[in-house]
């Protein structure tokens, strides 16, 4: 196996994800126009909730926007990543999958190449949202460096998330079904968590699932980074979680991927 | 004459116990249009699966130019070009682009690349549109760019699934003019399959017709229609295949897949 040949070819299988990406002048108006419409709708009517002092309190911060921004980033990798796999299904039906597995190709470069498309659409998603936000006046604690967190821990959320759309694309052949599944992925683990709402706010059984969540620990660290600063007890557990969990999702992707073809 | 491609004893077997090709032999010469032809369900494309390394056989192998594609998968696929019956070409690419990529997969280096492009550009006539998006093709323009895509890595032998299914009959007959132009200025070995027995008849040198998983017959196309003189007056290279595959109906798809799938073939091609 050669190392130079296998990134070769997640390179281009990447550089083909992009380009594609890049063509689609619907696609990149909604990477704008959705963050602008749940942060500026949610926002505005959720921020009444700070003028109470016992909720500011649970919120952490006196601006709900301030709080609900990490939400939206992890939100906006939680939809767009689960529906990496899509691209595998589509490519299946197409014969392009075919014309790839015919050529030279490592196996594992066509979900690694997928993956990291996924996660640099991502992290520009979640670059906007910090546009978005600034223009908004949210304020970002820990500044630049702060954001550039933020930015990678999004990242690493989407490939998460692409990590399990495309394990699910390898036993799943069709369109609808996957999409159903990933639909009903989606909102449960969204809602189960801290992404919206303060976890003291909830019950103590919905408490426990949202501590439980992968959702919150992305979250988590991304709120503490742009809201407290850098409280490294509380950032590098979520952290080192959110790590463990993208190697081993992003393993079994490549495992579940490369017997399929097989 | 030298053999390109010899398979022995080609099996495959799909869970469930359907056996889609049968202990299938046969050898390619280099150089030769050689055409696969069948009924749908035949295991025209499962062979094609087999001998692309894109599906492994459960029994018996071939080699491709002397390398064996169950023991040399890689190097195997390095010797061959693939043009599947999906019109496999990226709409949102330039018919530039589609290159690029597919030059990228066979690790060819950039400034070679480049080269290589515009030579295959004109060997099928799309020097003039590589910059626009293959979405703005016709279906034939496309067929020829997923040709060229095949022959970017200057492949031994070409493998074309259907080259021309769901294309109108001026189209088709553009088609046959690119493949003859391969056979004739680059010597290069053809593997088709059809289900139109004029393409086969007006191209191939040599035809193998398989029905059920076995090869029923395999010869020249003149050689075929002469052996049934005796029974019908001037037999056509259809009458050649229905007296060998049987005049009955074969199940057409039946998946929802398939039937979708075949239903994509046919508007893309359209374009």
């Amino acid at each position: 196996m050669s190392i130079t040949l296998l990134l070769s070819d997640i390179y281009w299988v990447f550089w083909r994800e992009i380009k594609k990406f890049a063509q689609q002048k619907a696609r990149l108006l909604m990477v704008v126009v959705q963050p602008l419409v749940w942060l500026v709708l949610m926002g505005n009517a959720m921020s009444g909730l700070t003028r109470n002092p016992a909720a500011a309190q649970m919120l952490g911060t006196g601006n709900y926007l301030d709080f609900m921004t990490p939400g939206i980033m992890i939100m906006t990798a939680l939809f767009g990543g689960v529906f990496g796999g899509i691209t595998i299904v589509w490519d299946r039906r197409t014969g392009y999958l075919n014309k790839m597995l015919a050529a030279p190709i490592y196996r594992a470069a066509i979900p690694l190449g997928k993956l990291m498309s996924i996660g640099l659409q991502t992290m520009l998603q979640a670059l906007i949202i910090v546009i978005i936000a600034l223009f908004l006046g949210v304020h970002f604690k820990t500044g630049f460096p702060g954001v550039i967190a933020l930015l990678f821990i999004a990242g690493m959320f989407g490939i998460i998330m692409g990590g399990i759309s495309l394990s699910l694309s390898s036993r799943i052949k069709s369109m609808e079904t996957l999409m159903a599944i990933s639909n009903f992925l989606t909102m449960p683990l969204m809602f189960t968590s801290n992404a919206m709402f303060p976890t003291n706010a909830m019950p103590t059984w919905l408490k426990d699932i949202a501590l439980a969540n992968p959702v919150s620990y992305a979250v988590h660290a991304m709120r503490t980074i742009s809201t407290q600063g850098w409280i490294w007890t509380e950032i590098w557990p979520a952290m080192a979680a959110l790590t463990v969990i993208m190697m081993l999702i992003v393993a079994l992707a490549i495992r579940l991927f490369s017997r399929s073809v097989n | 004459m030298k053999t390109i491609i010899e398979a022995q004893g080609l099996t495959k077997v799909y869970p469930g116990g359907i056996v889609a090709v049968d202990n299938v032999s046969f050898s390619v010469n280099e150089g030769e249009i050689f055409g696969f032809l069948g009924p749908n369900g035949a295991g025209k494309s499962t062979t094609i699966a087999m001998l692309t390394t894109l599906i492994s056989p459960t029994k018996g192998t071939a080699t491709i130019n002397g390398i064996d594609i169950t023991k040399h998968a890689y190097q195997a696929r390095l010797e061959l070009g693939f043009v599947s019956q999906d019109l496999a070409v990226e709409d949102a690419l330039s018919g530039n682009d589609n290159l690029r990529l597919q030059a990228g997969f066979y690790h060819i280096p950039r400034a070679e690349a480049l080269v290589r492009i515009a030579e295959v550009l004109k060997m099928v006539d799309l020097t003039a549109r590589a910059k626009d998006k293959a979405e703005t093709y016709s279906g034939g323009m496309r067929k020829r760019l997923d040709i060229a895509c095949g022959l970017i890595h200057r492949p031994r032998i070409l493998f074309l699934d259907e080259p021309t299914l769901g294309l109108d009959i001026q189209t088709r007959r553009e088609i046959w003019k690119y493949i003859n132009t391969l056979r004739e200025e680059i010597k290069m070995t053809i593997f088709l399959t059809t289900h139109y027995m004029d393409e086969a008849d007006s191209l191939c040198d040599r035809v193998a017709i398989i029905d059920r998983g076995v090869i029923k017959t395999l010869d020249t196309p003149m050689a075929l229609k002469d052996a049934l003189k005796n029974e019908i007056e001037q037999p056509t290279l259809d009458d050649v295949f229905l007296h060998h595959t049987g005049k009955e109906m074969r199940e057409d798809y039946s998946t929802k897949e398939a039937a979708f799938k075949s239903r994509m073939i046919m508007r893309r091609a359209r374009g």
